[in-house]
């Protein structure tokens, strides 16, 4: 009897069994395009498409569950009558080679999108989807997700987990899904061996040992409980952000947007939603130009308070998955692991 | 299917023009069957052709459904767009959202209404809610108080409203920023309406209005010895979706759109207010 929550896949299995699950769903993988930018794609053809296993995809699963923009209802004014449609409904899809950061965001995007209401696009776009990650055996420079306890492999949450042994996958089954589709195509694998389980443990161990950053993230959100943040350190802070929302775009867990219309012509139009960042000096202004919020000292404040302090008292733990997106991306030098830095070694009073 | 942006549609009853910039626009859904009910201090978004959705607070009482009211001033595109609208015409609206004013507390104490300007929507609500819920006219009149402040005498609005709250023994005290040669009442802010009237332990203060009002208004109220518990208010902030998912409202770990905006003073007090620290 064959234990089906965890199987071995030979690599050169790897692409027949992508091709079999391609016929009941979209395939989407990291593709390094032209470019030399690894991003996830859709796969049209696999026999031409070289799936990169080995760099960290460029952005996360966020923009395939909450896009940049995207249309949540069309609507019409017809002679007064003034109506609104829902958009089409979401595509099956298989998401292959997800990191265990990037699965962990849409875990916590799960639970920001029920409460209090389901968010319906993003449910319908979750309830079609089922996520292979692949664990990491070498974080990349600025990864840290050891420190938010996201990775570099996954206990849970994944459909289907693979970790890199060199000529095979171990491939764990998580939710039904995955373990479902590894009773379907049972024949592709072969049974785990104690050799197999060992060189697991062993490639976790050295992946652990290779982080090369040391952010103390459970110190931080432990003591945002219990003291404030100076206004020095916000306004050190403010001082170099340029408001270009790049953090929260590429952030796996930034998931503010604004809702508006877009008319078509006269009598149509699109509600369109779109992402929108607390970053941006737009985001709390309100009509007639009041802003509670003083950007100048208070820029990054939301942002980092939201992920550490808010979302570690309701739910535990800090909404930052240790990515290193925003690290590579802020021009400024403020991304949350300096202000974690900053906040961390500030004297408690 | 995505239903969470898709508004009901509404018809535009009838239109009150309150002043130069205000005007009530009086409601009623198309689609008698969808249940809709609210209770004072919640909101609804409203989407106007073309013009997106904006969060506007009710301004009158369940009692009036299903007819509903939304009071507006022309502050940006779509509150500029609604004002060309006639009546007869279709919007849509979404909800109603929010925590509202804790009513059932309100019983048999005296209320105490401090508005400014458009401010006074929210708080009209409230207001035709509890005299609906006054048996006679004394009840009335020994316990509700409204102290209504304006910019000009041809800022005054809910001037229709004011005058049947008199008539059902509302004490409404009016005062205007700047006087002209129309005006023979109260010239001051409000904050001098506020230093003649007595409050004791029975009195709950409801405050609206722009966030220097509230700010002096809640700091007087308290110099007065009213407990912060006592102390109502109604935020407003930048909000997109109404139902907790979009983030603009969010303000020191609560959301304004579901904890608020009603808050009392010792709520606030707990969170990182900004109209109160300047």
């Amino acid at each position: 009897m064959i234990d089906l929550k965890e199987l071995i896949l030979e690599k050169d299995n790897l692409y027949p069994l992508l091709r079999k699950l391609m016929k009941d769903a979209r395939l989407i993988a990291p593709v390094e395009n032209e470019f030399g930018d690894t991003l996830f794609s859709v796969i049209d053809d696999i026999d031409t498409t070289k799936i990169d296993l080995t760099n960290q995809p460029q952005e996360s699963l966020k923009p395939f569950f909450l896009p940049q923009q995207e249309t949540v209802a069309s609507y019409t004014i017809d002679e007064g009558e003034y109506s609104f449609t829902p958009p089409p409904p979401a595509l099956q899809t298989i998401f292959f080679g997800v990191r265990s950061c990037d699965l962990t965001a849409l875990l916590y995007m799960d639970l920001i999108f029920s409460k209090p209401v389901k968010d319906a696009t993003y449910y319908d776009r979750r309830n079609h989807s089922l996520i292979i990650t692949l664990g990491c055996n070498q974080p990349f420079d600025n990864c840290f997700c050891e420190a938010t306890g996201s990775g570099p492999y996954l206990e849970y949450g994944y459909g289907l987990q693979f970790i890199d042994l060199g000529d095979c996958f171990y491939v764990s089954a998580g939710r039904s899904k995955g373990a479902d589709l590894l009773k379907k195509w049972s024949y592709f694998f072969r049974e785990v061996e104690e050799d197999d389980q060992k060189r697991r443990y062993q490639l976790l161990l050295e992946a652990r040992g290779q982080f090369t950053k040391n952010i103390q993230v459970a110190h931080a959100c432990r003591k945002l409980q219990k003291e404030p943040v100076t206004e020095e350190i916000w306004e050190q802070l403010s001082s170099r952000c340029y408001d270009c929302g790049g953090c929260a775009y590429v952030c796996p867990t930034c998931t503010c947007f604004s809702v508006d219309d877009t008319p078509i012509d006269r009598n149509s139009g699109l509600r369109i939603r779109s992402w929108d960042a607390c970053t941006s000096s737009g985001f709390t202004r309100m009509t007639g130009g009041d802003n509670p919020i003083d950007r100048s000292r208070h820029a990054l404040k939301r942002r980092f308070l939201h992920k550490l302090k808010y979302d570690f008292s309701s739910h535990g733990k800090a909404s930052c998955t240790g990515c290193g997106r925003c690290v590579d991306i802020c021009f400024g030098g403020v991304d949350i692991t300096t202000f974690i830095d900053l906040f961390t070694k500030q004297e408690t009073v | 299917m995505n239903t969470n942006f898709i508004p009901e549609r509404a018809i535009i009853r009838t239109i009150v023009h309150e002043n130069e910039q205000i005007s009530t626009f009086r409601l009623e859904l198309i689609n008698k069957n969808v249940p809709f009910t609210f209770l004072p201090g919640q909101f609804l978004m409203l989407s106007v052709p073309h013009c997106g959705e904006a969060a506007i607070s009710i301004s009158s009482s369940p009692e009036a459904l299903p007819l509903f009211d939304l009071s507006i001033r022309k502050a940006g595109e779509l509150t500029l767009a609604i004002h060309k609208i006639q009546e007869g015409d279709q919007v849509g609206v979404r909800g109603p959202f929010g925590t509202p004013f804790p009513i059932e507390e309100f019983a048999s104490k005296n209320l105490l209404f401090i508005a400014g300007g458009i401010g006074l929507a929210p708080l009209k609500s409230v207001i035709d809610h509890c005299l609906f819920q006054s048996s006679t006219k004394e009840d009335a009149a020994g316990s509700i108080t409204l102290l209504y402040g304006s910019r000009s005498p041809s800022d005054i609005a809910f001037r229709q409203v004011i005058e049947l709250w008199k008539k059902q023994g509302v004490d409404c005290r009016i005062t205007v920023d700047e006087k002209d040669s129309s005006w023979n009442g109260n010239v001051g802010l409000v904050t001098d309406l506020l230093s003649r009237c007595a409050t004791d332990s029975n009195t709950r203060s409801l405050v609206c209005g722009p966030p220097i009002m509230i700010r002096f208004v809640i700091s007087q109220l308290s110099a007065m010895g009213c407990d912060d518990t006592a102390i109502f208010t109604t935020l407003e902030r930048h909000m997109k979706c109404g139902m907790g998912l979009c983030g603009h409202c969010h303000l020191d770990g609560k959301l304004v759109c579901i904890d608020g905006p009603v808050f009392s003073l010792s709520q606030l007090k707990r969170l990182d207010v900004t109209e109160f620290s300047r």
